[in-house]
C-alpha cells in the first residue's frame, strides 16, 4: 500500500507579505489496521464489548488498592502544607505531584468528587504566587475538601457543588492579582 | 458473502506496539493494566517527553499515549518535535499521538492540536474512552499535511476533547 500525495499551495503556514507560501502536501497513509492486517482487514473496525468488560474489570480490581493509597496520599498532603508554606520547594513539588495524580486517577477509581477538588487545587497551584504558598489557606481548604470527599463519599452532591463553586470563586478572585504580577 | 468488519480485539491488539509516556507511576500502572487487558502485545514505558522521544526513534511504536504535563520535557514539546518535518525519516512520523490531560480548556485542546496531537483525552480516564480512542487511531486512514516545517494531522481541523473532565 502506498501513500497518496496531493500537492497544494492553498494551506499551511500563513505567508507574510511578499513571501511565497510554502508547498503543502496532503498525505493519506493507510490505517494501522490496514498496514498490520493487509487484505484481512475489513473496515470499519468493530468494537468488542468483551474487551471493554475486561478493561472495566481491570479498573475494578485496581479500585480497592487505590482507595487505600488515596487515603494515605491525602494524609501526606496534610503533612506537606506546613513545610510548603515555609518555603520548602521539595514539599511544594511533592504536594503538586500528589494533587496532579489525584486529578488524574481519583475519578477513574470511583472518587470523582475528590478528583474534582484535586483538579481545582492543581489549577490554583499552577497559578499561585509565593505569598499564596506562604498563606496556605486556600490550599488547606482544598485538602480538607478532598479529605471529606474520600472519608464520606456519600455527602450530599448539592453541598459538594457548593464547596467546589466556593473554591472556584476564591481562585477566580485571585485572577486579577496574579495577572498584575505577570 | 460480505466480509464481517474486523473486530477490535486481542487478535489485532497483540500486533500493536504502544509507547506510554507518563511520569506518574500510578498512571503508568493503570495504563499498562488497561492495555494488557486489551491484549496489546508490546507496551513500552517512558518517564518523560525526552525519554519518550528517544523511545519513539528507537522502537518505532504504532501509537503513543502521552501525559501532557511532565518535566523536564512535556508531552506537547515531545509531540512538536515528532511532528517536525523531515526529522524522523527512520522512525514512524505518522504515529498517532493520544494525549491524556487534566486541562479541559478549549485553548489547551487547540494548542495540543497545533503541536500535532491526534486525539485529546480528558482526565479522569475511563476504559471506554481509552478503548474508543485507540480503535479510532488504528482503524482510520491517517490524513496528514506536510510543510517544510511540519508533518502531522492538519492544525486546521476541529479537535474536540474526549470526556467531560469531571
Amino acid at each position: 500500500m502506498t501513500q497518496q500525495i496531493v500537492h497544494s499551495r492553498l494551506a499551511g503556514r500563513e505567508a507574510a507579505a511578499g513571501e511565497t507560501p510554502p508547498d503543502v502536501r496532503f498525505i493519506r497513509v493507510p490505517s494501522i489496521a490496514e498496514r498490520k492486517l493487509g487484505p484481512d482487514y475489513t473496515a470499519p473496525m468493530r468494537l468488542d464489548p468483551r474487551v471493554l468488560d475486561k478493561m472495566q474489570t481491570t479498573i475494578r480490581k485496581l479500585e480497592s488498592k487505590y482507595g487505600e493509597a488515596l487515603s494515605a496520599q491525602v494524609s501526606m498532603l496534610q503533612l506537606l502544607v506546613e513545610p510548603a508554606a515555609k518555603g520548602d520547594t521539595e514539599a511544594r513539588g511533592r504536594l503538586y505531584a500528589l494533587a496532579h495524580d489525584m486529578r488524574g486517577l481519583a475519578g477513574t477509581f470511583g472518587f470523582p468528587v475528590a478528583g474534582r477538588f484535586a483538579n481545582s487545587l492543581c489549577i490554583y497551584l499552577e497559578k499561585c504566587l509565593e505569598e499564596d504558598w506562604r498563606d496556605g489557606s486556600v490550599i488547606r481548604l482544598h485538602i480538607d475538601a478532598i479529605r471529606e470527599a474520600v472519608d464520606n463519599p456519600g455527602t450530599d452532591p448539592a453541598l459538594t457543588m457548593e464547596t467546589l463553586n466556593a473554591l472556584e470563586r476564591l481562585i477566580a478572585a485571585n485572577g486579577a492579582r496574579w495577572k498584575d504580577a505577570g | 458473502m460480505t466480509a464481517q468488519p474486523t473486530k477490535a480485539g486481542p487478535d489485532f491488539f497483540r500486533r500493536l506496539r504502544v509507547l506510554v509516556v507518563e511520569d506518574s507511576p500510578e498512571m503508568q500502572r493503570l495504563l499498562t493494566a488497561l492495555l494488557e487487558s486489551m491484549g496489546v502485545g508490546d507496551i513500552l514505558i517512558a518517564h518523560d517527553g525526552a525519554r519518550g522521544l528517544a523511545a519513539f526513534a528507537a522502537e518505532r511504536p504504532d501509537i503513543i499515549i502521552t501525559d501532557g504535563a511532565m518535566t523536564p520535557m512535556d508531552g506537547l514539546e515531545m509531540t512538536r518535535r515528532i511532528r517536525a518535518s523531515g526529522a524522523w525519516d527512520d522512525a514512524n512520523p505518522d504515529v498517532p499521538i493520544l494525549m491524556i490531560s487534566g486541562h479541559a480548556g478549549r485553548e489547551n485542546v487547540t494548542h495540543a492540536r497545533d503541536q500535532g496531537v491526534t486525539d485529546y483525552l480528558l482526565k479522569p480516564l475511563s476504559a471506554e474512552m481509552l478503548y474508543e480512542a485507540i480503535v479510532a487511531a488504528v482503524s482510520r486512514p491517517i490524513h496528514f499535511v506536510e510543510t517544510p516545517f511540519y508533518r502531522g494531522p492538519s492544525p486546521r481541523r476541529r479537535l474536540d476533547a474526549r470526556g467531560t473532565g469531571e
